[in-house]
């Protein structure tokens, strides 16, 4: 067993922290305050293949394996845990089905100028009524001719307000609860599709969630996404590769914490002598030090089972439960460590703890996390 | 159309410098870096190579482990590598590094303009362009923040102490670069892909005639430490006084 990342990778990781520095960095409060979409940055990020790292080549993509994806995703969120998310997104939720699932002529038309960064993706999978309750959703899909035709609301959608394409979920057949839903392939122009108000958050702001409304929605039947019926199927998978990515997000915000806390607690003093002086200031940033660099390695692990095509759903669930929960105790022990000012905007440690949350609760929250383990473990 | 050689240095990345407790450095787990005023010359190299075409080859003398170096450094452009590595290769002398550089290239390398950093992150001791450019013999200008090339001619801007300096010279010449001379591009996900592919020349020390061995030995390292005794002063007369008695009795400052 051997604990290093290839010089390429090691490359790759460098690289994105310098992008990161020099594009995201001199943005990342401002777009967190006005909620703003970092167009520019993106458009960035699609200039330097960022946007579709682990794809073939002949689709877009740069071909790299899904760690090297997932580590690029840590250091992205280390500058801006929004920025990080839009990428993720789009990469492991819209891109990623299309790649798995899509036929040569979807890959073509849609895979490709998503992978180059041309067109954003989005996943919308969650309802009002159907949130870790994937089977409680509502949407329909109904053959007609040669044409789907769509009726549904989703919420929550992440890149929702500014995607060029979305990848759904809706019932084929209502009666049939495991094989009943079907995934589609849905342009924005498409008519029948409309974007709802973007969400004001609590943290990851500058990633735009919306509302997605179908209503009689036309879609050709080529638009389906593998077979009728695949669709919960499509969905789990989605969520398995996806969390390595939320993993990540998460490692990369508590590296911020810890980045901010070491710094911070050298420079402030109090009973003449820097904070860092202190042993309690000392062990929480050890069990900072020591939580994220666990996290870190289970992550590397569930994305290196994938790259070699082992199973790799319950070591990705707790990745992602392990990250966040982690994450979100460390970026308000950081908040802790900055005293009255980490309180206050200003402090990039304020902006990590709001930021923190919501590794917990998307692509499945911490509880979900566990089904999945305890299903498996249980088994 | 120019041949551009550009040098380069890999080194320790002083953000891995740390003193232990017991005031000693340990650069065991030190990650290395492209030493930062290489980065501008590189970029220089592939940006020149832009503009007038031609072709840019990277050349460094490194220990034989740097190969991540050779891949960071192509990645940022050049399309191949002359590798001069050797066990021994760390912390050569820059008479050394320079003469190296010189066999290497006259024997190997067809160039026009050679480009180096003014000097390393590490040594900063700015003698290795200067001395490549005297052991072929050819022009050498330094502190140079901008670059052009006309009627076969470098014009080349200085900057100096008193102002600047705009001088022109024949080629081959060799120049070595200032920070400010550009900003590096960050290199993209396929930049970096590439990188892996490109040709390098890899050239050991038994392929040079000479033999360099290490005169430049370290006895140890030892970090800068900050005492701090927290004493705190306000801006009235006499804290100022008292603030200079302060700093006089450290031994800082005497009364010349
Ligand atoms: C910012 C943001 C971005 C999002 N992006 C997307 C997106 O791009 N695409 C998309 O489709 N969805 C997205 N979501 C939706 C997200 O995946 C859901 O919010 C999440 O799955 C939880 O669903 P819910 O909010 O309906 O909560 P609920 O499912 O109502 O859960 C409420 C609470 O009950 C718990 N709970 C529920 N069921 C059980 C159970 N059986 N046992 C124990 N506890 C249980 C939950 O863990 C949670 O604590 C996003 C959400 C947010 C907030």
């Amino acid at each position: 067993m051997n604990f290093k990342l290839t010089e390429e990778q090691e490359l790759i990781r460098d690289n994105m922290r310098e992008f990161a520095r020099t594009y995201v960095d001199p943005v990342a409060v401002e777009i967190d305050e006005n909620s703003r979409y970092p167009e520019e940055v993106i458009k960035k990020l699609a200039e330097g293949g960022w946007m579709g790292m682990p794809f073939p080549a002949e689709y877009g993509g740069a071909g790299v394996d899904y760690l090297t994806y997932a580590i690029a995703v840590e250091e992205l969120s280390r500058s801006c845990a929004a920025t990080g998310f839009t990428m993720s997104v789009h990469t492991g939720l819209a891109c990623g089905p299309i790649a798995l699932y899509g036929n040569d002529d979807q890959k073509k038309k849609y895979l490709t100028p998503m992978a180059k960064g041309e067109h954003l993706g989005a996943f919308a999978l969650t309802e009002p009524g159907a949130g870790t309750d994937v089977g409680a959703a509502t949407s329909t899909a109904v053959l007609d001719g040669d044409e789907y035709v769509l009726n549904g609301v989703k919420t929550f959608t992440s890149n929702g307000p500014v995607a060029n394409t979305y990848v759904t979920f809706a019932w084929t057949d209502k009666n049939d609860k495991r094989n009943g839903m079907s995934a589609f392939i849905v342009p924005r122009e498409t008519p029948g599709l409309s974007v709802g108000e973007h969400f004001m958050k609590m943290g990851i702001r500058a990633s735009q969630t919306s509302e997605i409304i179908f209503k009689d929605c036309r879609i050709p039947k080529e638009n389906l996404l593998g077979k009728v019926g695949d669709g919960m199927k499509i969905a789990m998978n989605c969520f398995d590769h996806g969390r390595i990515g939320i993993a990540a997000q998460a490692v990369g915000i508590a590296q911020a914490a810890l980045d901010e806390s070491i710094s911070y607690s050298k420079q402030r003093i109090q009973f003449g002598k820097p904070i860092s002086k202190n042993q309690a200031i000392q062990w929480m940033i050890a069990d900072m030090y020591t939580d994220i660099t666990a996290g870190r390695f289970l992550y590397y692990y569930a994305a290196s089972l994938k790259d070699q095509g082992l199973p790799f759903s319950k070591e990705a669930a707790m990745a992602k439960v392990f990250c966040a929960e982690m994450c979100s105790k460390h970026a308000s022990k950081a908040v802790q460590i900055h005293g009255g000012y980490g309180y206050c905007k200003g402090q990039k440690v304020e902006r990590l703890m709001r930021d923190a949350k919501i590794t917990e609760i998307y692509e499945g929250t911490s509880e979900a996390q566990r089904m999945v383990i305890a299903g498996n473990v249980l088994r | 159309m120019p041949n551009i050689v550009c040098c380069f240095k890999w080194v320790v990345d002083e953000a891995y410098i740390k003193p232990s407790s017991s005031g000693k450095i340990d650069l065991e787990w030190a990650e290395y870096k492209l030493s930062d005023y290489d980065r501008n010359a590189i970029e220089e190299a592939v940006r020149l190579q832009e503009i007038y075409g031609g072709g840019v080859t990277a050349v460094t003398v490194a220990s034989s482990d740097a190969t991540k170096g050779i891949k960071d450094a192509l990645s940022r452009g050049p399309e191949k590598a002359y590798f001069i590595n050797d066990d021994q290769f760390e912390n050569l002398e820059p008479s050394q590094t320079s003469a190296i550089l010189a066999q290497v290239i006259a024997d190997q390398i067809d160039y026009d303009v050679i480009i180096c950093g003014e000097g390393s992150s590490d040594m900063y001791s700015q003698q290795v362009g200067p001395r490549l450019a005297e052991k072929l013999g050819i022009p050498c200008i330094a502190f140079v923040n901008q670059l052009s090339i006309e009627d076969k001619q470098i014009i080349a801007e200085r900057k100096t102490d008193e102002g600047m300096e705009v001088i022109s010279a024949p080629m081959p010449v060799l120049v070595t670069v200032l920070p400010d001379i550009n900003n590096p591009r960050v290199p993209g996900l396929k930049d970096t892909l590439a990188a892996s592919k490109k040709p390098v020349i890899n050239i050991e020390l038994e392929d040079l005639a000479s033999e360099y061995k290490r005169l430049l030995i370290d006895k140890g390292l030892k970090a800068a430490s900050i005492e701090r005794n927290c004493t705190h002063f306000g801006a009235g007369p006499e804290d100022i006084k008292a603030f200079v008695e302060a700093i006089r009795k450290t031994g800082v400052i005497d009364r010349g």
